[in-house]
């Protein structure tokens, strides 16, 4: 198992856009996701958009991903980007 | 349309909110809310199990086959900016762990899909509403439109299918969804009539972007229309008559085949000039909201956009708000497509009664509070990224920015004060920009059209806003209908009040215009023109019939009219004064004008 700790800095937190492009990235795996808050330790099925949803997390929030899977590693390098990337938020691509 | 039960039902009619000019007579379509749609709690024996999971993968598939489709109609209609929504509920009904959990209901609990979908999406909703975020628990609403997808494909009851009308209706429904927009077939929809909304709601900018005329704000409609009545909408007004008389049949498709002769007059192209008789040339703007809007400049044969509503960008999508690149591609559109005659941007519009950002509290009384530039101002880095935007857009045109609901003159330095030092930066950063851009400001506070004349100094162009204005000066909320008949665009105080913008706009030698829905409404139109204002700025589907109206009236006979009318003591005599002159001085236009006008 992968285990990476992020912390989310594009301005608007895991909502609906930045949710979604994670979902869809996380969906591209076959390894299980997980995201837990290092604050409360909840946690939230890194493949379902109500459940991430559900994790409220604002910019800010801190949370561990936890990838299980033939291509763990390759999908915890990838997501934690999209991260550090902010979700593409800051320069729009215009897809979505 | 003759049928007996037409003509023995009583005309029921009902004020609300005038959304979209024009009137439409014809036949109700009613829109039940999905969420409300008939299901029954069945319990299904072990062997019916297999069945109902069945019929909810295919009600998966069958919605997500729909969303696809609309998404991509959505996008072609209406710009990619309305189609994200769309995208959210399609991963909604890809998430295995909401599958799982619909199929698991139905095994363990022994349900029909319709209750296991209401059961699950209402748990949902209600772990939503426990999260203390506003913006998430406003995502209950996307919830509560996918499981009414769901439980409409379920129902089996494709009573119409609203991309292939096969008739022409009035669309009466509580409110209009944004998906339930993106499926319509807007070829055969005459009219809104709606319970909820306001001016700013998504069915009035749709409405006005596509020239329907609309009726919003009505309450109790849904409670009174049945599909298939007979309806009568009067979307300039804010009035639905239901069940019509056939002589209310008759005036109103009478005072429809008017509207539509007066804005297709034969002979007057959009070309052709707005210009009196006597030759006073009057310059038609634009008003505009969704950027899609753009296309249909040329067809109405306006001259450049005079009021472009930036806020409406992010409409359905707050608190995101749109990136300093997305907002830059809009305005590069408005800049290319306005060429020479150039298109004013005003400012992000936000609180009071239009849209809220994230962050700041509801207020008791927001159209005092803190909205508009008063927010741009307080919330720097959002103002910031707009001109940058605006100023890269710059390169590509003529572009001006409008400073809405200033009320002191520090706002305005205080904006230049930005502006400047924005331009600064970028050319620091050698990012490449058109730093000629003009700054006007928008007067819609009193104290604003008060001080008019310092303003005018220090401002490249004035505009008036009148909805606001006039809101502010008669201190009547237009959409509160138990004061909204004391909205009075004719009220001596609102006359006066434009009389002096013109004085100090010539004195001070600034370019004035007025946008607000006073520049639509032909006798208004008149009546400002005759008090001396030369630009108007109005939604582009009512630019050919203000624009016959100019053409058929003398300006210094207009202008002679309101001299007598600013001495009245009351809009009533206004209205009067001008409902009587007019159709003398303008027949070929005005003969007839309904005297509820």
């Amino acid at each position: 198992m992968q285990e990476r700790i992020v912390t989310i800095s594009n301005r608007l937190g895991l909502h609906a856009r930045a949710a979604a492009r994670l979902v869809r990235r996380a969906g591209q795996f076959a390894s299980d996701v997980e995201l837990a808050r290092l604050d409360t330790g909840e946690s939230a099925d890194g493949k379902s958009i109500l459940s991430v949803l559900l994790l409220a997390a604002a910019r800010g929030t801190s949370l561990t991903l936890k990838i299980s899977g033939d291509d763990e590693e390759r999908a915890a390098d990838e997501l934690v980007e999209l991260f550090e990337q902010k979700f593409g938020e800051e320069a729009s691509d215009g897809v979505f | 349309m003759a049928s007996s039960n037409l003509t023995r039902s009583r005309d029921v009619k009902l004020r609300g909110i005038a959304a979209s000019p024009g009137v439409a007579v014809g036949q109700v379509l009613r829109l039940d809310e999905r969420g409300r749609h008939q299901f029954y709690y069945i319990g299904v024996s072990a062997a019916q199990v297999r069945m109902e999971v069945r019929r909810l993968r295919e009600a998966l598939d069958e919605g997500r086959a729909q969303l696809r489709e609309s998404k991509v109609r959505l996008a072609r209609e209406l710009g990619y900016e309305h189609s994200f929504i769309l995208d959210a509920h399609l991963l909604m009904l890809e998430d295995e762990r909401l599958v799982a959990e619909l199929e698991n209901d139905i095994r363990t609990r022994r349900v029909n899909a319709e209750w296991a979908v209401r059961a699950v999406t209402d748990r949902a909703i209600e772990a939503y509403k426990q999260v203390s975020d506003s913006y998430l628990r406003e995502r209950t609403s996307d919830l509560e439109d996918v499981a009414t997808r769901l439980l409409t494909i379920l129902s089996g009851k494709d009573e119409f299918d609203l991309s292939k009308l096969d008739q022409d209706v009035i669309i009466v429904a509580k409110n209009i969804w944004p998906s339930t927009v993106a499926e319509l077939d807007f070829s055969h929809v005459l009219g809104f009539a709606t319970n909820a909304g306001g001016i700013a709601s998504h069915t009035a900018i749709i409405a006005r972007a596509l020239g329907i005329p609309a009726v919003v704000g009505l309450r109790e409609v849904t409670r009174y229309a049945k599909t298939g009545n007979a309806i009568v909408i009067d979307g300039a007004v804010g009035e639905v008559i239901l069940r019509p008389t056939k002589s209310v049949i008759r005036d109103y498709s009478l005072k429809r085949e008017r509207d539509e002769k007066r804005r297709a007059r034969p002979g007057v192209k959009p070309s052709e000039a707005a210009e009196t008789l006597d030759g006073a040339r009057v310059t038609m703007r634009a008003n505009v909201e969704l950027s899609t809007e753009i296309e249909s400049l040329a067809r109405f044969g306006a001259e450049g956009i005079g009021l472009y509503r930036s806020e409406f960008m992010f409409l359905n999508r707050l608190p995101e708000l749109p990136s300093e690149e997305e907002q830059y591609a809009i305005y590069r559109k408005l800049a290319a497509a306005t060429g020479d005659a150039g298109a004013s941007i005003r400012v992000f519009d936000l609180g009071g009664d239009k849209l809220t950002l994230e962050g700041f509290e509801e207020e008791n009384n927001p159209a005092l509070g803190l909205r508009a530039i008063r927010l741009s101002l307080k919330v720097e880095h959002i103002f910031r990224t707009q001109l940058r935007a605006i100023l890269r857009a710059n390169l590509h045109g003529h572009l001006r920015v409008v400073l809405p609901l200033v009320s002191t003159i520090t706002e305005l330095r205080d904006a230049k004060r930005i502006i400047a030092d924005v331009k600064q930066e970028m050319a620091e950063a050698a990012i490449e920009h058109n730093a000629a851009l003009p700054v006007g400001v928008m007067i819609e506070v009193p104290a604003a059209a008060l001080m008019a004349d310092l303003f005018a100094r220090e401002a490249d162009f004035i505009s008036i806003g009148t909805n606001d204005l006039i809101q502010y000066i008669l201190a009547v909320d237009r959409a509160n209908e138990n004061v909204a008949h004391l909205y009075q665009p004719l009220h001596p105080a609102v006359l006066r009040t434009l009389a002096y913008l013109v004085r100090v706009a010539e004195t001070e030698k600034v370019p004035l215009e007025l946008c607000g829905e006073m520049a639509a409404d032909p006798l208004q139109a008149i009546a400002v023109i005759g008090l001396g204002i030369r630009t108007l700025s109005l939604v582009p589907a009512s630019i050919p019939l203000v624009k016959n109206a100019i053409r058929s009236v003398e300006l210094e006979r207009v202008t002679s009219l309101m001299k007598d009318a600013m001495k009245l003591t009351s809009a009533l005599e206004v209205e009067e004064l001008l409902a009587r002159e007019l159709p003398r001085q303008a027949p070929r236009f005005f003969a007839a004008w309904p005297s509820q006008q």
